[in-house]
């Protein structure tokens, strides 16, 4: 029976019915459910269909108009050409060799771990006014207190080892307490799912690597790391100081 | 119970009739703020322009096809449907936002949040359609995406090289079984 009322429906919108049967259906929908609910759905159906299907001129205009203003409204930043006066001319060329100098003799190359590391902060969204485990975990990661923040993250990873985000902090946190080697088995694991954080598991895994100097690996990890990534460009220059 | 059309419909009535100088006027307003938000979100000029380009031909196919009716201000509603397709699209590319996506939200209606949703929610079940569409024979996919082009029904049936009223009983049959499609995958 339902069947039939979806056929009398389409027939009914799409003018298929003779008097008769019009009339004996517009009576039968001044009371059945069922049959308006057939209806609203059909017209539902119907108009999603016209808007992928027609064939709209005035859509298209539109999209001219759009690409139009496109052009003006978003161009890409230039970078500002600032003039010179002659003095900051020397100054600034003096300033270049220095700076030439400073690349050659690269004081800092010892330390690429602590250039590169940057440790990542762990934000909470904070829905109610109570304070969760996870509120009190983010807060003592956030002022670096790892060896704390591990412990409740160690409890909140036991109760939901599902929770990407709990894992990579929780990873970080072992890495940066010296427990390095589970830590990394924990963001290993994560990289090798599909959460959001599959590629700053695998940066912090060649952070790990670099603070213990082990370049090679370093480099493996960072590799993995793909261009539209949140941590390519830093993945990149530091390979290229490797 | 309805809710009173909000006065802004008139950019949806703009971007319907193409007004040039009004829909210039929802750039001015919005565009900058879009861009900021996608520069500061892992993206570029040119994705910041595809969202917002989407975004207003979404607005006009529910405005023209779906008689969307705004209930609340545009431009909060025009700023959060692009917000949602920009994360969504982050989704995409497995990265993680770098705002809480409610932050600056906070000010903004729930009406606003309803239609953004409901935007979204129809546009996702105007391609389930599309799916199951696809899904039915030649003869009927050839009748139903003629008749749905926008040209007069009598013009269509000449078209096809059918009369007017085999045409009517043809698209009935047509969309009975597709309505059935779609309710079968529904259960």
């Amino acid at each position: 029976m339902t069947e039939d009322k979806i056929l009398w429906t389409a027939q009914y919108v799409e003018g298929d019915l003779n008097e008769e049967e019009r009339l004996a259906f517009e009576n039968l929908l001044s009371y059945d459910e069922e049959l308006k609910q057939h209806l609203a759905d059909y017209y539902d159906i119907h108009s999603s269909l016209q808007m992928e299907l027609a064939s709209d001129s005035n859509r298209n205009t539109l999209v001219e108009t759009i690409k139009t203003l496109n052009k003006e409204h978003f161009v890409a930043e230039q970078p500002r050409v600032v003039k010179f006066n002659p003095y900051l001319r020397w100054v600034s060329g003096v300033a270049a060799v220095l700076v030439l100098g400073m690349l050659i003799w690269e004081p800092w190359r010892s330390n690429l771990y602590e250039e590169f590391n940057a440790v990542p902060q762990m934000s909470v969204a904070e829905r109610g006014a109570e304070k969760t485990d996870l509120d009190h975990a983010a807060g003592l990661f956030n002022e670096q207190k790892y060896a704390e923040a591990k412990v409740v993250l160690a409890k909140l990873h036991a109760t939901d080892a599902q929770n990407a985000m709990i894992s990579y902090y929780y990873g970080v946190a072992l890495m940066e307490t010296s427990e390095v080697a589970k830590g990394r088995l924990l963001l290993e694991e994560l990289f090798n799912g599909a959460s959001v954080y599959k590629y700053d598991a695998a940066y912090a895994v060649a952070m790990s690597y670099l603070k213990e100097d082990q370049k090679t690996d370093c480099k493996f990890w960072l590799e993995k790391i793909p261009k539209d990534a949140s941590h390519y460009e830093q993945a990149q220059n530091l390979l290229k100081k490797l | 119970m309805t809710k009173k059309v909000h006065e802004d419909q008139r950019y949806l009535i703009a971007l319907l009739n193409n007004e040039v100088a009004l829909v210039n006027e929802i750039y001015k307003k919005c565009a900058g703020k879009v861009k900021s938000f996608v520069l500061f979100n892992n993206g570029n000029a040119d994705d910041a322009a595809d969202i917002f380009q989407e975004a207003l031909v979404d607005i006009y196919n529910q405005a023209k096809y779906k008689n969307l009716q705004l209930t609340c201000p545009f431009e909060p509603f025009l700023l959060l449907v692009c917000k949602r397709k920009w994360l969504n699209e982050l989704k995409k590319r497995s990265i993680s936002p770098v705002t809480k996506n409610e932050d600056d939200l906070l000010h903004i209606g729930e009406d606003t949040f309803e239609q953004a949703e409901a935007l979204e929610l129809q546009k996702e079940q105007a391609s389930l359609f599309l799916k199951a569409f696809e899904q039915l024979g030649e003869r009927c996919k050839e009748i139903i995406s003629w008749s749905m082009k926008g040209e007069a029904q009598e013009k269509v049936a000449e078209t096809l090289g059918v009369t007017y009223g085999y045409l009517r009983k043809k698209k009935s049959e047509c969309m009975a079984s597709l309505v059935k499609l779609i309710d079968r995958k529904n259960d």
